[in-house]
């Protein structure tokens, strides 16, 4: 080999070759997809830019984030940039900025509608905008997602359907039977609680519009007139129960079928992904109502504060100009979204295959000024569907440990904190011991202190017969006979069953029984509170109740709690 | 969250690895960034790898330049352009988009500190003159040259527009207040119910120049006259009364006529019917249009104004010579013909008159079958600041009663 003949460039090559072979030699080259938290523990230097956003687009936001990272960004002097981005709902998301909870860089939520509120809140406290000027990320109209076949007994898609007909049906108490389908049973319908999620804010603002007779100009006169308020409380009736994540109202509906949901409100992409999904009974088609929707627009913006610093401004940028670049653009069609991109054609998942309408949305709503949204949020607290919910909270001697009993009981006060005050409250603490009721059917709104006062009077003590507890708690419920309200028990156990005459599977079929009834059941949350708690028996007692799961620690319950009452 | 089960080396095992590669890549660098027998210099501005000559990072000259979103497109592209040159290695161009009234009141108030203003038209040039004479006196503008043409335009979908004449004959602003008035909206209109409501879309007057010029114009059509508008035109009741059944009815008023041209494609008929935006917003959206809604089509209104897009160097406190030679420029490469050919494609009618408006590559004869059209009805002269200001002052009130 004749090296007089190499020039310093290909020497240059070949030195830097070596360079490569010996990292790939010793195996210590790492996947290039990073999960961003792990660039970040790798890369302490680095600066961290926190994005949180409304978790409609986790899907997308998570592997766009993952590629961002891998591809070794940095800023002006060489830092690199690492970028967290956290799901959270949309009211969330502007929560967390307002009460200073976490030092956020960029936000976005699902909707311009939490832009504006969190800006006014932000003004109003401080004299600022939260966030500063946003663009879209990508679209999804809002929809009425519902069976096929249960669209089409309503008359699509000849027909154009809307919130005229979920009025109708919610008032219906003959159900799908009055028009010649008894199986399906009564209407049941789902959107999530407004406060916390931006489809459940715009399903209210949506049903005021529809009860209004109006698309723009929403005042304080149409929120504040009785039909109206009639109008919301007659749709609210034939909801089974609120909740914070869409997804999860999306997943549910999907997994557990016709007889838990009829119609839910969700988003357009998550029609569109429900087409991938295999063992669904029906297809599930995307009714966009005729009296007008929002688009879920996705704005996302630099939040304004102090903390936000020069670098970090630059560095947002560079992750937004990131999302918004075509390549990214054209890939948020693969999770059923509209690239903001206008640029880029909607592809063929944009079809009637996919149950969906490329040409839809053909009415479309104006967002009510701050005011009227805040009214209309007062209108939903006094005549949202009611609950009667029972807690069924373990007193067992092992909860003495870890804090256990301390921090249950703030979490127990946090679900008091957020009922309503029309909402009925039921208690029943355990141990071996499972018929001593402490409250039964108590409004909240004239018992709140006194029950904030029996939560602090507990002390853990004795065995634990949990199955029995939830029994009683259950056959309490059947014998209130309150079919319209949400019926709910919530169970907080750290242990095992020892103690109950009643076996698991009593327990699992006097649920699930009551869940496949007329009225929809019981629905039981469940907290596997330490590391005693059998996951697997109250996962099974959840599922059975269409309810849900949730493993609980003493740094998590009082979240946990929250999270639980948002289904209220 | 996925964690790796391979091979894992000590903490000296990785502290080697670590130091044998930055030494095998800083080798690689040094050999790479030698020309073959060339001697380095020494420390010093970087090379320019196009010409060689120096350009020195630390020693750019920023200009920042406040403009109308209507040529946005066009103006990102000129600047990526711009910097692929010798002046734009050394002159660093931070395009601020706003609405053009927004940009004005920016450009006064002095933040952010502004060194080009240039908004869609000299419709409220005046007005700024003014107000910029209260806050800092003097005249502000140092020089003004016009980038680049474009009148307005409604805007509507096609099959809506073909609904809306086959039922009112035609489409101007009489028209449109009669569509906005009809309670039935396009169930009477033209039988399609599902469209709702008849919408009718322009930016807020207050804040961009489009906005404006819809008042302008409105005016302009009301009086049936092409000559500048009079105090007495403005407060007569009759046209404040007929403009009142307009403005209480229209949508959008955002403060970018860019943003809305772009919603409108985006979101679709939903939004809005028609909207009242430049000629060149239209050019530059009518194929996205196709590719998600359908078709567009324009129509030009009887009585019309020029939106000259002037790029204005801004005589401020806070700009050093500099500053003002790197405006100038870079004005001087914007009116340059390669740029301004390419404002062709972005529907403007170029400044710089060497650069031909009709001809093959043309869009506003490509795109003829859309209702575009090379030549511009009779054009308005523009109105004096103290009628502009009691058109905003009426429109406001216009807007509080609602």
């Amino acid at each position: 080999m004749n090296f007089s003949a190499f020039s310093l460039r290909s020497t240059g090559w070949l030195v830097l070759a070596c360079g490569v072979a010996a990292l790939f030699g010793t195996g210590c080259v790492e996947e290039s997809s990073h999960s961003h938290t792990e660039v970040a523990r790798e890369a302490p230097d680095a600066l961290k830019v926190v994005f949180t956003y409304g978790s409609e687009k986790e899907k997308w936001i998570d592997v766009m984030t993952a590629e961002f990272n891998a591809a070794g960004h940095e800023t002006t002097s060489g830092q690199p940039i690492v970028v967290e981005a956290i799901a959270m709902g949309s009211g969330e998301c502007v929560d967390e900025i307002l009460n200073d909870k976490r030092e956020v860089h960029i936000t976005s939520p699902a909707s311009a509608v939490f832009i504006s509120l969190g800006n006014a809140e932000s003004q109003t406290k401080l004299g600022r905008d939260l966030v500063g000027p946003t663009q879209d990320l990508v679209l999804s109209p809002v929809v009425i997602a519902m069976w096929k076949p249960m669209a089409e007994a309503l008359g699509w898609p000849d027909k154009a359907l809307g919130w005229r007909e979920v009025h109708e049906m919610a008032l219906n108490e003959q159900g799908w039977a009055s028009l010649n389908y008894p199986q399906w049973g009564r209407f049941r319908f789902g959107h999530t609680h407004p406060e916390y999620s931006n489809s459940g804010i715009i399903s209210l603002i949506a049903e005021t519009y529809a009860g209004a007779g109006k698309q723009r100009g929403l005042t304080l006169a149409d929120v504040a007139d009785p039909k109206t308020g009639q109008y919301l409380e007659e749709i609210e009736k034939a909801i089974v129960h609120y909740g914070r994540s869409t997804g999860f109202f999306g997943r549910k509906m999907f997994s557990t079928g016709p007889e838990y949901l009829s119609a839910a409100v969700l988003y357009e992409n998550m029609v569109i992904e429900s087409c991938d999904k295999e063992g669904l009974p029906f297809p599930v088609v995307a009714i966009y109502p005729k009296e007008g929707t929002f688009y879920s627009d996705h704005p996302i913006g630099i939040v304004d504060r102090d903390h936000v610093t020069a670098d970090h401004r630059a560095a947002a940028e560079k992750y937004i100009a990131f999302l918004t670049a075509p390549d990214q653009q054209e890939r948020s069609m693969e999770f059923g979204f509209r690239p903001a991109d206008v640029t880029i054609e909607l592809n063929e998942r944009f079809t009637a295959q996919f149950g969906v309408d490329p040409q839809q949305p053909q009415t479309t709503l104006e967002v009510p000024d701050v005011a009227v949204t805040q009214a209309i949020l007062e209108l939903w607290h006094e005549r949202k569907k009611k609950s009667n919910v029972v807690l069924v909270l373990d007193t067992s001697g092992s909860m003495k440990h870890e804090s256990k009993m301390a921090n249950a009981k703030g979490g127990a006060r946090q679900l008091i904190e957020m009922l309503g005050d029309e909402d009925s409250f039921s208690f029943l603490p355990f141990n071996d011991n499972a018929t001593l009721w402490v409250m039964r059917n108590e409004k909240v709104g004239q018992k709140r202190d006194e029950a904030n006062r029996q939560i602090g009077s507990l002390f853990a003590n004795g065995g634990t017969a949990l199955y029995d507890a939830i029994i009683e708690g259950h056959r309490h419920i059947a014998e209130t006979d309150a079919t319209d309200r949400i019926n709910a028990i919530v169970v907080l156990s750290d242990g095992a069953d020892r103690d109950s005459k009643q076996k698991l599977e009593k327990v699992i079929s006097v649920i699930a029984a009551d869940a496949e009834s007329a009225s929809g059941g019981v629905r039981v949350f469940t907290i596997g509170y330490g590391s005693g708690a059998l996951a697997d028996v109250l996962g099974r007692i959840a599922d059975a109740s269409r309810g849900k799961y949730y493993e609980g620690t003493p740094e998590n319950i009082e979240k946990i709690f929250k999270e639980i009452s948002t289904f209220f | 969250m996925s964690t790796d089960d391979g091979p894992s080396l000590t903490f000296l095992g990785k502290l080697f690895l670590l130091f044998f590669v930055a030494v095998c890549a800083a080798g690689a660098w040094w050999l790479f960034t030698r020309e073959d027998g060339a001697v380095s210099g020494g420390p010093g501005p970087d090379p320019d790898p196009g010409t060689g000559e120096q350009v020195d990072p630390g020693n750019q000259t920023v200009v920042r330049i406040a403009y109308g979103t209507e040529k946005k497109r066009w103006l990102i592209w000129a600047v990526e352009e711009f910097e692929k040159t010798r002046d734009g290695k050394n002159i660093e161009i931070e395009l601020l988009g706003m609405g053009s009234i927004e940009g004005a009141r920016a450009t006064v108030a002095g933040d952010p500190q502004i060194h080009v203003w240039s908004p869609a038209s000299a419709a409220y040039v005046d007005v700024f003159r003014n107000q910029w004479e209260l806050e800092h006196g003097g005249d502000p503008i140092l020089h003004m040259e016009d980038l680049a043409l474009t009148p307005m335009v409604y805007v509507m979908w096609k099959d809506r527009y073909d609904a809306f004449v086959a039922h009112y004959g035609e489409l101007n602003f009489d028209t449109v207040a009669e569509a906005l008035a009809e309670p039935g909206g396009w169930g009477t209109i033209a039988n399609k119910p599902e469209w709702g409501f008849f919408k009718f879309g322009h930016t807020d007057p207050n804040k961009s120049n489009s906005g404006l010029l819809s008042l302008v114009l409105m005016a302009h059509h009301f009086h049936d006259k092409t000559t500048s508008l009079e105090m007495a035109d403005i407060v007569n009741p009759d046209f404040q009364t007929w403009l009142r059944s307009i403005e209480g009815n229209v949508s959008g008023l955002i403060h970018s006529t860019g943003t809305m041209m772009r919603d409108m494609v985006l979101k679709g008929p939903s939004t809005y019917d028609v909207i009242f935006v430049y000629e060149n917003l239209a050019i530059d959206y009518l194929k996205n249009a196709e590719g998600r809604w359908g078709q567009l089509h324009v129509v030009y209104p009887k009585l019309n104004a020029w939106n000259a897009n002037p790029y204005c160097i801004i005589d401020a406190p806070w700009s050093t010579d500099r500053e003002r030679k790197a405006a100038r420029t870079f004005l001087d490469f914007l009116m340059t013909e390669p740029i301004q050919a390419q404002s062709l494609t972005h529907g403007f009618r170029p400044g710089n008159a060497a650069v031909p408006v009709i001809g093959p590559e043309s869009p506003l004869e490509l795109y003829a079958k859309y209702g575009l059209r090379v030549d511009v009805p009779a054009v308005t002269e523009p109105p004096r600041g103290d009628a502009i200001n009691n058109l905003l002052t009426g429109w406001q009130r216009i807007r509080s009663a609602n």
